[in-house]
């Protein structure tokens, strides 16, 4: 079921409007909507004046200058707030002024030696194949060694390049070359400095790879460089260490901080955006809003002792046009809390109509435990889904494990049922059906029926609903459309009951009569095109109807996938080879027999039971509250995330142009 | 030797009912599975939708079992 909501106008002072906003966001039950898209207010759109919209683009921009910082520095927990006055922009922009630079030499010099740790290796390789060419000339003062790697096929070019150094250099300059590898050839050419520039002119003009190590490693001859290297490749992880530490230093002292104020300035953000969804005249504004109808005293109340009689706290009437605006909170009894979830994940109920999540809760682990039907693998999802508890305390996750564990438990239930503990491995220790063996082939007719009897109750209930919301609604075509369903599949009811000697024959020309009555009035519904969609949407039911056989099909795929894991301890000819495929067989049934029966319970109530009469749309409500400071807010809304202390309200400015 | 044949054909025809029923949906499904893995990445609040959209063409393997158990249940 959905809380009740009370739409809410305030109608206040201007001057008193940032101390009425942070009243409310202290309070946090109360959702303000765009008086814009509100038809019952008259007002203009309060509009920020330019310093108000200046400051909310700097907000932003600092919002986004934080969020980079954390990025690079890691993520941080709001610390709790214990001044009331305090310019968290200006602190903010202090501190991100005073950090990025810092932050951003010290990630670019990680950056830069992680590039030169990753390149070293590759020269030093390049390197290594060089050095055998080395001559004793490399070493003596005043000459220059340049490498020059070239491919196979371009020999004639190294060819042409040895002939011009030796004509420019009249045979002062000494060249070598050998074979790197099966592609490359290498050259080691040594000369005079004085011949530098016009050698470097050569290399250029050339199809060859003139070998440039970075500036720090120096022009030396290769064994020299070589040597560099090795020493620079030892000192870099150290450097690097160094640097990481730096960070991680910055971390630790900037990151709670950095994380404080974001939250701060996005609630400064949060409450600009709100106040441009308000009304204005000259010297009031108007706020149109809604609050849980359990939490609007508290919100009078707040309004009435800290502001006085300057503000007007008005409930309005809910109107069927505002009925249809509403926010929805879905509020269930524990056990059933979970379900809003698998709910939510569809849609959200509009206000006022049927909340399925209860009939939901009920039906769901029942169809579950119908499928499964299992002792043993009833109970390892039982023992799965309490380990699972632990790891997951929040969130659909959460939600989704308690789903497992509730259908875990029907599992078992119906397992004792059917008398199955890993498929047919229960027979070996005496255990019987109470019920039937499902997997008896005699027995299966039984089956299939007896999930036609759930389908056909099921979509029935959907189809009552249905016909009860039409009601409420007072629309004629939902009520002739459920109507004539539910007429129709209870004819059709009637109809199989005398085919199969249940009812007596005199029942079957009443039957015959409603089911053409319930086409005709599901025709109506559609009007014109009804003639032909009429027996198509009938049909429609009937297949509604037939889709509960997956219980038996998905029930009836397990037991026999475990039936042929137990039959292969002996088939094998080897009982422990026998045994260890039997147990990955199991293993990999009860993953199916998690994942599918979950899957297709969703499908058998999101198509087949919500379709009949559930009125999706529903938006969610969100209030407007503090992340970061203030109490909790409605008690209807769920469990805050937990703080580190006891925080006080802070400061914020709404922005020049209101007072 | 006739009966026997007779409980071939059968099997086969059961066989071929949810069969093909399921190739019809396993080619659905492919393409709506993959339309909405896009879908999700983009919203992945419309999972509860594409869940339902998935679902929709199981119904076919649903009514070739009906089918195939008629025809075991029945006619063998």
């Amino acid at each position: 079921m959905n809380a009740e909501m009370v739409p809410l106008q305030i109608i206040g002072l201007k001057a008193d409007l940032p101390r009425i906003l942070r009243l409310l966001r202290r309070v946090g039950c109360v959702q303000i909507d765009d008086v814009a898209d509100s038809p019952e207010i008259s007002a203009r759109p309060l509009a920020l004046e330019r310093e108000a919209t200046r400051r909310q683009e700097a907000l932003t921009f600092l919002v986004a200058r934080i969020d980079s910082l954390l990025e690079l520095l890691g993520s941080g927990s709001p610390l709790p707030v214990d001044t009331d006055n305090t310019d968290y922009a200006a602190a903010a922009e202090e501190g991100v002024e005073e950090l990025a630079s810092r932050v951003q030499e010290l990630v670019a010099q990680r950056d830069a030696l992680e590039a030169e740790l990753a390149s070293l290796p590759r020269y030093e390789s390049t390197l290594r194949k060089l050095l055998p060419l080395i001559p004793d000339s490399a070493h003596q003062p005043g000459n220059t060694t340049v490498g020059v790697l070239a491919s196979q096929s371009a020999l004639a070019a190294l060819d042409f390049v040895a002939r011009r150094v030796l004509e420019l250099t009249a045979g002062r300059a000494e060249v070598i070359a050998s074979d790197v590898d099966g592609a490359t050839r290498a050259m080691l050419v040594v000369f005079p400095a004085e011949f530098a520039g016009e050698i470097e002119n050569i290399l250029s003009q050339e199809d060859v790879a003139r070998l440039r190590l970075p500036a720090q490693l120096g022009s030396g001859p290769p064994d020299l460089a070589l040597t560099k290297i090795q020493r620079r490749m030892r000192a870099i992880p150290g450097e690097l260490e160094q640097v990481t530490q730096s960070l991680a230093g910055l971390a630790e002292e900037w990151c709670d901080r950095l994380a404080t104020w974001r939250a701060a300035l996005r609630e400064e953000i949060e409450t600009n955006r709100v106040v441009s969804n308000l009304g204005e005249t000259d010297m009031t504004f108007v706020l149109l809003g809604w609050v849980p109808a359990v939490d609007f005293a508290r919100v009078e109340r707040t309004l009435a002792t800290d502001i006085g009689d300057t503000v007007f706290v008005e409930a309005l009437p809910l109107t069927p046009a505002l009925q249809k605006r509403a926010p929805i909170i879905l509020h269930n009894p524990r056990p059933a809390q979970p379900f809003q979830s698998l709910v939510g994940l569809l849609t959200l109920p509009r206000y006022g109509h049927i909340d399925p999540t209860q009939l939901m809760a009920l039906f769901m682990p029942i169809f579950f435990g119908m499928m499964l039907g299992d002792i043993g693998y009833g109970t390892l999802l039982l023992l799965l889904s309490l380990l699972l508890t632990r790891r997951f305390r929040k969130g659909v996750a959460h939600d989704v494990v308690i789903v497992l564990r509730m259908g875990a438990a029907w599992a078992i239930v119906f397992g004792f049922l059917y008398g199955e503990m890993f498929g047919t491995l229960g027979e070996h220790v005496g255990l019987h059906p109470l019920w039937f063996d499902r997997a008896a082939a005699q027995n299966i007719s039984g089956l299939l029926i007896m999930t036609l009897a759930v389908g056909a109750a099921h979509v029935g209930l959907g189809l009552i609903l249905g016909v009860w919301e039409a009601i409420r609604e007072r629309s004629r075509s939902h009520l002739l459309q459920r109507g004539g369903m539910l007429l129709g599949l209870v004819s059709l009811l009637v109809i199989v009951a005398v085919a199969v000697d249940l009812l007596p024959d005199p029942f079957m020309t009443p039957a015959v009569a409603g089911a053409i009555l319930g086409i005709v009035f599901l025709g109506a519904s559609l009007g014109w095109l009804g003639l032909l969609m009429g027996p198509i949407e009938f049909i429609g039911l009937v297949g509604n109807v037939l889709s509960y056989l997956r219980i038996a099909a998905i029930g009836l795929a397990s037991v026999y996938l475990a039936k042929v894991a137990n039959d292969m301890v002996g088939m094998t000819g080897n009982v422990l080879v026998g045994i260890i495929i039997a147990t990955l067989v199991h293993a990999l049934n009860l993953v199916l027999g998690a994942f599918s029966p979950t899957i297709h319970s969703l499908r058998l109530h999101y198509v087949e039971f919500f379709r009949k009469f559930y009125e999706g749309g529903g938006r969610p409500f969100r209030p407007f509250k503090s992340e970061l400071f203030g109490p909790r807010p409605s008690s209807l809304m769920p469990d805050e995330p937990e703080r580190r202390g006891p925080v006080k309200e802070a400061s914020w400015r709404v922005g020049s142009g209101l007072t | 030797m006739e009966s026997g044949i007779g409980i071939d054909l059968t099997a086969i025809g059961a066989g071929l009912a949810i069969g093909l029923a399921a190739i019809g949906t396993g080619l659905a499904q492919a393409r709506i599975g993959a339309a909405g893995a896009g879908v999700i990445a983009e919203k992945p609040e419309a999972l509860g939708t594409i869940i339902l959209l998935v679902a929709i063409p199981e119904t076919m393997v649903i009514l070739g079992f009906a089918v195939a158990a008629m025809v075991l249940l029945l006619g063998g």
